[in-house]
């Protein structure tokens, strides 16, 4: 242990506001997340978060209805940002999903840090939607953690929109449990901000369950959106699929850290991780770590992940038609980021994906 | 309608070399004639169809290209495709996640907006498109896929003959469209491009071969050798050329 680090203003004000503890004792001896810990190494939380105003804020969490209880005791939280979400965001609320129900979750946060928990249980053999809608207003810095619990043969569909907020700070923790033969299928389109994190961690049963893992981001000037996942297989015939692909401009920042990890008794997994980003100029850049670590020996593992420019003869072709460079270059970008919403299996959020994709791209023309 | 005088073009420097392709290319092609331009492989024929349509990759260093009375100067490939010239690719691009319809469409409707005319209407698009299809022998199915994606080699040189169509083009400069092709579809593609003779309309047709040209029948054909045009003649230069080779021409090669 070496000296405990000098703590900005930040860091001071959510100590006041910290019971003492493992969190407040973590943020005294080595402060918030920042680039010298490795899973931060891309995402440096501690120095953006000192340039907002250190107060409280208020985060508006809409439902479309009240919840089923209150849960005091969260299980053990997989990062700091998901611990102080439940310590300073206030008794977790618990939605029990019903069947075919379709669960909207708006969150918008005012200038300053607030926080919240919550927990999504689907039960055994229902099948739900979770749809959740980020947006924040400058200076602000939202932490949410979500626990989610699928029971045997469940089937969550889980989109998160994120809306560009280049003065805001955004951290979703989602911590997720499968029960076998349920099946999880994730997507996110998310278009950055100050600072975004997205963080999924899976812990996968096996036995028939299955987990897509999937993403599109567009990433525009002073925009930062950092996906960090680990699915954890931890027994045999699981099945786990993940396309991320991202398109950045100038002065923009993707991060993808995927890590799949095979325990021992994970034999017969199937899993497969893609990341391709696309860098639309010169100053725009993409940090990508992609993992497997495997202790089974009968497995079909994966994982691929590649970086380029858009291409050139596509765009001369596209031009000779008369489609002018700008358009050109959009059309492209969007038949990029197009194939992980077209695998979303609910036609009108599909549709919805995509056509707020088409409107933002049309944005930046 | 097209006048291409000295013609001199290298490859751009940016793309690291600074070879000379083109070398005094003079060729002028009238309104309504269809001129071939043979030649052995090297002598820059693909390279006079990409720069004719503004390729990037190649740099103009002498000489000029007129097109309906205009300069074409620095034009960009957009707004030469918007004046009605339309470039048969020898290799059609691949275009995954655009679908051909969406693609032609962006493509008619731009080109209109360049000219000040109003955009197509999706109906009236549709209808054409049908028709065109019907002219071609391309299902329905096929318009669907994205551009280019999953055809054989001869359906994407139909495809192309289909946006030509479709863009309704003043000048078409085919570049080896019968290269991949076998009778049929040669013959096919050809009654396409036939069907788009008209007395306002003018195209080149760059081809190894003569076996195109039968059923094209051009007003002139031109040889080309060491990036220059070394000979013109009617359709019976195309003949000599099928039976004796293009060697004769390999020390014009200069």
């Amino acid at each position: 242990m070496g000296l405990p680090v000098k703590l900005n203003l930040y860091e001071e004000a959510l100590l006041d506001a910290l019971p003492d503890g493992e969190a407040a004792e973590a943020i005294r001896a080595s402060g918030l997340p920042h680039r010298r810990v490795e899973a931060w190494k891309w995402s440096d939380l501690r120095t953006v978060l000192s340039r907002l105003p250190a107060k409280t804020g208020v985060m508006a969490a809409r439902t479309p209805r009240e919840a089923d209880s209150e849960v005091l005791a969260l299980p053990e939280p997989v990062s700091l940002p998901a611990r102080l979400a439940g310590l300073l965001g206030g008794p977790a609320g618990m939605f029990v999903l019903k069947a075919a129900e379709r669960f909207t979750l708006d969150v918008s946060a005012s200038e300053g840090a607030s926080h919240r928990a919550l927990v999504i249980e689907v039960p055994a053999g229902v099948s739900a939607v979770l749809h959740e809608r980020y947006a924040l207003d400058a200076g602000a810095f939202a932490n949410i953690a979500l626990d989610i619990r699928l029971g045997e043969g469940a089937r969550l569909t889980r989109i998160i929109e994120q809306d560009a907020a280049p003065e805001a700070v955004l951290v979703v923790t989602g911590t997720v449990t499968l029960a076998s033969h349920a099946d999880y299928a994730q997507t996110t389109l998310g278009f950055g901000a100050k600072l975004a994190r997205i963080e999924t961690h899976i812990t996968h049963p096996g036995h028939g369950a299955r987990v897509r893992l999937d993403s599109a981001y567009l990433l525009a000037e002073g925009l930062h959106l950092d996906q960090t996942s680990i699915v954890r297989h931890t027994g045999p015939h699981g099945v786990t699929e993940e396309l991320s692909k991202g398109a950045v401009m100038p002065g923009g920042r993707g991060v993808f850290q995927g890590k799949i990890h095979v325990e021992r008794a994970a034999q017969k997994t199937d899993a497969r991780m893609n990341h391709r980003g696309l860098l639309l100029g010169e100053r725009a850049e993409i940090d990508a770590k992609p993992e497997l670590e495997i202790y089974a020996d009968d497995v079909a593992c994966a994982h691929g992940n590649a970086l380029g420019e858009l291409d050139a003869e596509a765009l001369f072709y596209m031009r000779q038609r008369g489609i002018p460079e700008i358009a050109a270059r959009a059309l492209l970008t969007e038949s990029f980021l197009a194939e992980p919403l077209e695998r979303i299996e609910d036609e009108a959020i599909r549709d919805a994906l995509l056509a707020r994709l088409r409107t933002a791209l049309e944005a930046l023309r | 309608m097209l006048e291409i005088k000295n013609l001199h073009a290298r490859v751009n420097p940016e793309e690291g070399e600074t070879k000379a392709i083109l070398k005094g290319v003079d060729l002028t092609v009238p309104a309504g004639e269809v001129h071939a331009v043979m030649g052995p492989n090297g002598c820059g024929k693909s390279t006079l169809s990409y720069v004719l349509a503004g390729h990037d990759g190649y740099e103009v260093t002498d000489g000029s290209v007129s097109f309906l009375g205009e300069e074409m100067g620095e034009l960009e490939p957009e707004e030469r495709a918007a004046k009605g010239l339309f470039l048969s690719f020898q290799y059609p691009v691949e275009i995954p996640g655009v679908p051909t319809l969406t693609f032609l469409k962006e493509a008619a409707n731009a080109q209109r907006k360049a000219r000040g005319e109003d955009e197509i209407s999706a109906p009236d698009f549709m209808t054409f498109a049908r028709e065109n299809a019907a002219k071609l022998g391309i299902s329905n199915e096929m318009l669907k896929r994205p551009v280019n994606v999953g055809f054989s080699g001869g359906e994407k040189k139909r495809m192309e003959i289909f946006q030509a169509l479709m863009l309704a083009p003043k000048f078409l400069i085919l570049d080896e469209t019968d290269s991949g092709l076998d009778i049929d579809a040669l013959r096919v593609v050809a009654d396409g491009v036939n069907a788009l003779r008209s007395p306002d309309r003018s195209m080149l047709v760059i081809t190894h071969y003569q076996r195109l040209l039968e059923y094209l029948k051009p007003d002139v054909v031109h040889v080309m050798a060491g990036g220059r045009i070394v000979e013109s003649g009617g359709p019976e230069l195309a003949v000599k050329l099928e039976a004796e080779g293009y060697e004769r021409y390999a020390g014009k090669a200069a």
